[in-house]
């Protein structure tokens, strides 16, 4: 099965009922991992969910996440993407 | 669908084992300490230090093989799979056996150049050798396969043909003690230098850094168009030098590298500056005191071998050139290592934990500012002491350095005692449930 094309360009949000969504796939590194502590630092208190669509485990950011008290829990995505679903700590 | 079943956990394939990682900054920092006491018995003899066999070739290479190359070949077994997505070997022998070659290697050679032994020194040689070409496999084999990150890639094999003239200069220095030698002296010091200092340690710290310092800062890439410049500066100077110490050139050339190693340098700190001036992280803490002390002792390094080379009578200027080339990649790195170890430390214990420790939790922060202090002081004062022609001064920095380096092994022992004991409650928990 292939891969499913990116709808949204690299970097880009945008707000859909289950939350911000991020599209982080194809940025060299660290661009996902920078992309997503601006996104969730811009939200400020408010308790929205973010979606991350990535290609890979973002594995350096779960440790930054919870130096901010966020959560991140891995949702279904499509073939070939990692989706995170990021939350602040209760 | 990709499946949603696993939680955090599938990282794994491209984190080396923490003990794998660990073992190689754990010998890293006890050579640190190592070399500050040794240093301490070749203080009389540092001002004039010209090469040779004696205490003070142990203390320098204590600090270079022991700490640099121990450290970088550590970190650089991890974080390249990381940048470029791809998994690690999964069997532990190649690193468990580049580890134990390069640490017997290490102890054996440093031991036969401070007893002046040329017999240990080139058994030690060999198995630095050994260690050295599988990892340099291990390392194109990384470079070979890596997805995107053509900078860091194009960095790392410049990183690892130096390796290879730095490995062969090397010998031919080691094995010209006991006869066998491939260059003549000075062309053999010439490559060595510049191949360690600037080649091998310095376009990996340079590849690494385009990741590292953005991601600690929080700010976006440089731009590519200056980082490949920098880089294009720094390959073309490195063989130019390797032409002139060859002899294909004349000698003159070789403040033409200089310079454009110089040039490359500044742009590359310029460029990581601009990056930390636009992060949103701003408080980096002493890690970053020590990184920008590192990057203004290279360029020192390279403004002074620079004069000396357009005849500027500069009292022990070589001795100077070592104490900044070497001071400022060990200063540098010590700084880049007091955030990777937490990171590293946090990332190992909390994978596929809910609620991951910090690295904040992993770091003690005291020990670090002890460490920041007495490093300042005790580069300061070896300085001074060359300069000076003061060996009560070289001794008090050499002690003032180990106490440093104790400081320093305290916040690492912190981060290793925190990551394994929150492996070890989880583990607990794991046997706890009903199978």
């Amino acid at each position: 099965m292939g891969t499913v094309a990116a709808p949204h360009g690299a970097g880009e949000h945008w707000s859909e009922a289950d939350g911000l969504h991020l599209e982080v796939r194809g940025m060299a590194p660290p661009g996902p991992f920078v992309a997503i502590i601006r996104l969730i630092e811009s939200i400020g208190g408010q308790p929205v969910p973010v979606i991350v669509h990535h290609d890979r485990e973002p594995v350096p950011l779960y440790a930054e996440l919870a130096e901010r008290g966020w959560l991140a829990e891995r949702i279904d995505g499509a073939d070939g993407e990692f989706r995170l679903r990021l939350s602040r700590a209760p | 669908m990709a499946s949603a079943n696993t939680f955090l956990g599938g990282a794994a394939g491209r984190l080396l084992a923490p003990s794998i990682v660990f073992r190689f900054f754990a010998a890293a920092l006890l050579f640190h300490l190592l070399g500050w006491l040794v240093l301490l018995l070749a203080a009389p003899s540092l001002p004039d230090f010209a090469g040779g066999l004696g205490p003070a070739l142990a203390a320098l290479h204590l600090f270079t093989l022991g700490v640099l190359l121990m450290t970088a070949i550590g970190a650089s077994l991890q974080l390249l799979p990381v940048a470029t997505r791809q998994s690690v070997t999964a069997a532990r022998w190649p690193y468990e056996l580049i580890w134990g070659l390069y640490t017997l290697g290490v102890l054996v050679a440093t031991s036969g150049m401070g007893a002046e032994l040329p017999a240990p020194l080139g058994w030690g040689a060999l198995a630095l050798a050994a260690a050295l070409l599988l990892y340099l496999f291990l390392l194109a084999r990384n470079l070979r396969g890596a997805r995107g990150m053509r900078l860091v890639v194009l960095h790392g094999w410049g990183a690892g043909l130096s390796l290879l003239l730095l490995l062969g200069s090397g010998l031919s220095l080691a094995g010209a003690y006991s006869g066998f030698f491939l260059l003549e002296r000075i062309a053999a010091v010439g490559v060595h230098i510049t191949f360690a200092g600037y080649g091998f340690m310095g376009l990996l710290v340079m590849g690494f850094s385009y990741i590292l310092v953005p991601m600690f800062a929080l700010s976006d890439n440089p731009a590519p168009a200056w980082s490949h410049l920098s880089l294009g500066l720094a390959l073309a100077a490195l063989l130019l030098a390797l032409a002139v110490w060859l002899g294909w050139l004349p000698a003159w050339l070789l403040g033409g590298a200089l310079a454009a190693l110089g040039l490359a340098w500044l742009m590359h700190v310029a460029l990581m500056e601009r990056s930390l001036r636009s992060g949103m992280r701003r408080g980096l803490g002493s890690s970053f005191v020590l990184v920008r002390i590192g990057w203004g002792c290279l360029i020192a390094s390279l403004a002074l071998a620079l004069l000396s080379e357009f005849g500027w009578p500069i009292r022990r200027a070589p001795v100077l050139f070592g104490l900044l080339l070497v001071g400022g990649l060990l200063t540098l790195l010590l700084g880049m290592l007091s955030r990777i170890v937490p990171f590293l430390a946090a990332m190992h214990a909390g994978a596929g934990m809910r609620r991951p420790p910090t690295p904040s939790h992993m770091t003690a922060q005291r020990a670090l500012d002890v460490h920041l202090y007495s490093h300042c002081a005790a580069f300061l004062a070896l300085l001074g002491g060359v300069c000076l022609d003061s060996v009560w001064l070289l001794r008090g920095g050499a002690a003032v350095g180990a106490l440093g380096a104790a400081a320093y092994l305290v916040f690492f022992g912190k981060a290793w005692r925190r990551m394994t004991q929150t492996l070890s409650k989880k583990d607990a928990l794991e046997r706890s449930k009903p199978a």
